[in-house]
């Protein structure tokens, strides 16, 4: 198997590029 | 946040003894068939195991699914019905409908019935997590996954399995498309209740909160709606829950709809939506009552004396306050009488199912095992014949309540 890159987090992007948390909440929030 | 769920009981079923005289006609046949007896006993343990987690139910499940997916795969190289599909009949009852079971001669019909109390209990496992005092991150991410996993079980079970029954479901029944839609709506509104919290807890803005709440308040008026034509004896608890929460988040939506609404220096616009969250407040107030005064299956609870519901209250009536506060000292804007329109669209926060897939077939089975169970030897078999019909006792759940004085037993 390929050496995996980066290390495993729980993030992840919405579908418009934004970085979201496991829950679909913006990774910064924006008071 | 300590939320609380409304939960159906869980669906009780017969033994099964897997005892196919004469049909399982080689050793490793005969261990097929003695596996499934004891992993079919040891999964429905699990259901009523409060130290049971998603991991031991996962083991518990693909054990007894790699199995019994060995009377529905084709084994034998064609694409024929699995000889073994029809041999032995399953009884289970359904989690509105009180003790009386349904029965079907169909290994699909235990696969969805069996699927049907994993994604139950599953719910009940976030119930259990989510209602106490300070739920971790950590948990809070347990409850969240275990909400779309249960889901994404019963999307699954709907789109896959429940098609291919010979015998459709009866009006009423889980496997008939109002509850089970009702019961993945449920998942996808509750998983996003933790969201909600989450989201006031890391300080997201109020219009992202506002949405999310908005959309939570519209998947339970579908899931209200989706039982609408139910029979009431069955459903109205149910319902109660549904509508109550739809009032709840309308409040929340209401709530932080105002708090966006005062910060953009419209004060007046804000008072009324916070007078709008009032009254949906009130209403689900009511609503609580209503639910606990309700006979039917599920839990008993005061939701309305519970933190998250106070708090929600305190919450309004602060907000309202200081609005109307700063209208008196700095805007004097005059409260429209029309409550503010929501339109709201959620971009963030809202619950997918998650993916279901039933675990490979058992190494135990193969073309050559499958091809020792021979059909024309058992079914002339006095000895299964004489066999007693079993009863379908009530699974004893430690976290329900039993309510007497109902059609529907509570188990």
């Amino acid at each position: 198997p390929a050496i995996p890159e980066g290390m495993p987090s729980d993030s992840k992007t919405n579908k418009d590029g934004v970085l979201v948390d496991e829950f679909g909440l913006p990774q910064i929030p924006a008071t | 946040m300590a939320h609380w769920f409304h939960r159906n009981p869980l669906k009780a079923t017969a033994p099964v003894s897997f005892n196919f005289y004469g049909v399982a006609s080689s050793p490793a046949a005969n261990k097929i068939c003695n596996n499934l007896r004891t992993d079919r006993v040891r999964l429905l343990e699990m259901f009523t195991d409060l130290t049971c987690n998603p991991d031991m139910m996962k083991n518990a499940t693909d054990a007894y699914f790699s199995l019994l997916q060995g009377f529905i795969s084709f084994l034998d190289g064609t694409t024929q019905e699995n000889k073994m599909r029809f041999i032995q009949n399953f009884k289970w009852t359904d989690t509105l409908q009180g003790n009386v079971p349904s029965a079907q001669q169909d290994a699909i019909f235990e696969l969805i019935s069996m699927s049907y109390n994993v994604a139950i209990w599953y719910t009940k496992f976030a119930s259990r997590m989510a209602g106490k005092e300070n739920v971790t991150e950590a948990e809070a991410k347990d409850v969240h996954r275990s909400l779309k996993m249960a889901a994404g079980i019963f999307k699954h079970l709907k789109e896959a399995h429940i098609p291919r029954l010979i015998t459709p479901a009866e009006k009423g029944r889980d496997l008939e498309a109002r509850v089970i839609d009702a019961y993945i709506i449920q998942c996808q509104a509750e998983a996003q209740e933790v969201t909600i919290a989450r989201a006031i807890e890391l300080k997201h803005n109020a219009t992202l909160v506002a949405a999310l709440s908005y959309e939570t308040a519209n998947f339970y008026q579908k899931a209200n709606q989706t039982l609408h034509t139910l029979d009431p004896e069955c459903s109205n608890k149910w319902k109660k829950y549904f509508q109550l929460k739809m009032h709840f988040y309308m409040a929340y939506a209401y709530c932080y709809h105002g708090q966006t609404l005062l910060a953009s220096d419209k004060c007046g616009e804000a008072i009324r939506s916070l007078q709008e969250a009032e009254k949906c407040y009130v209403r689900a107030e009511e609503l609580c009552k209503e639910y606990r005064q309700t006979k039917g299956p599920g839990t008993t609870a005061r939701p309305s004396e519970q933190l998250f519901f106070l708090k929600l209250g305190a919450l309004v009536k602060n907000t309202l306050e200081k609005c109307q506060r700063e209208n008196g000292f700095i805007y004097f804007h005059k409260v429209p009488e029309e409550a503010p329109q929501l339109e709201l669209k959620a971009s963030y926060g809202l619950a997918e199912p998650l993916a279901f897939e039933l675990p490979p077939l058992s190494d135990q089975w193969s073309a050559e095992v499958y091809s020792t169970f021979d059909l024309t030897k058992g079914a002339k078999s006095d000895k299964a014949k004489a066999k007693p019909e079993e009863e379908v006792k009530p699974m004893k759940e430690p976290d329900l309540k039993p309510q007497k004085d109902t059609g529907c037993v509570v188990s």
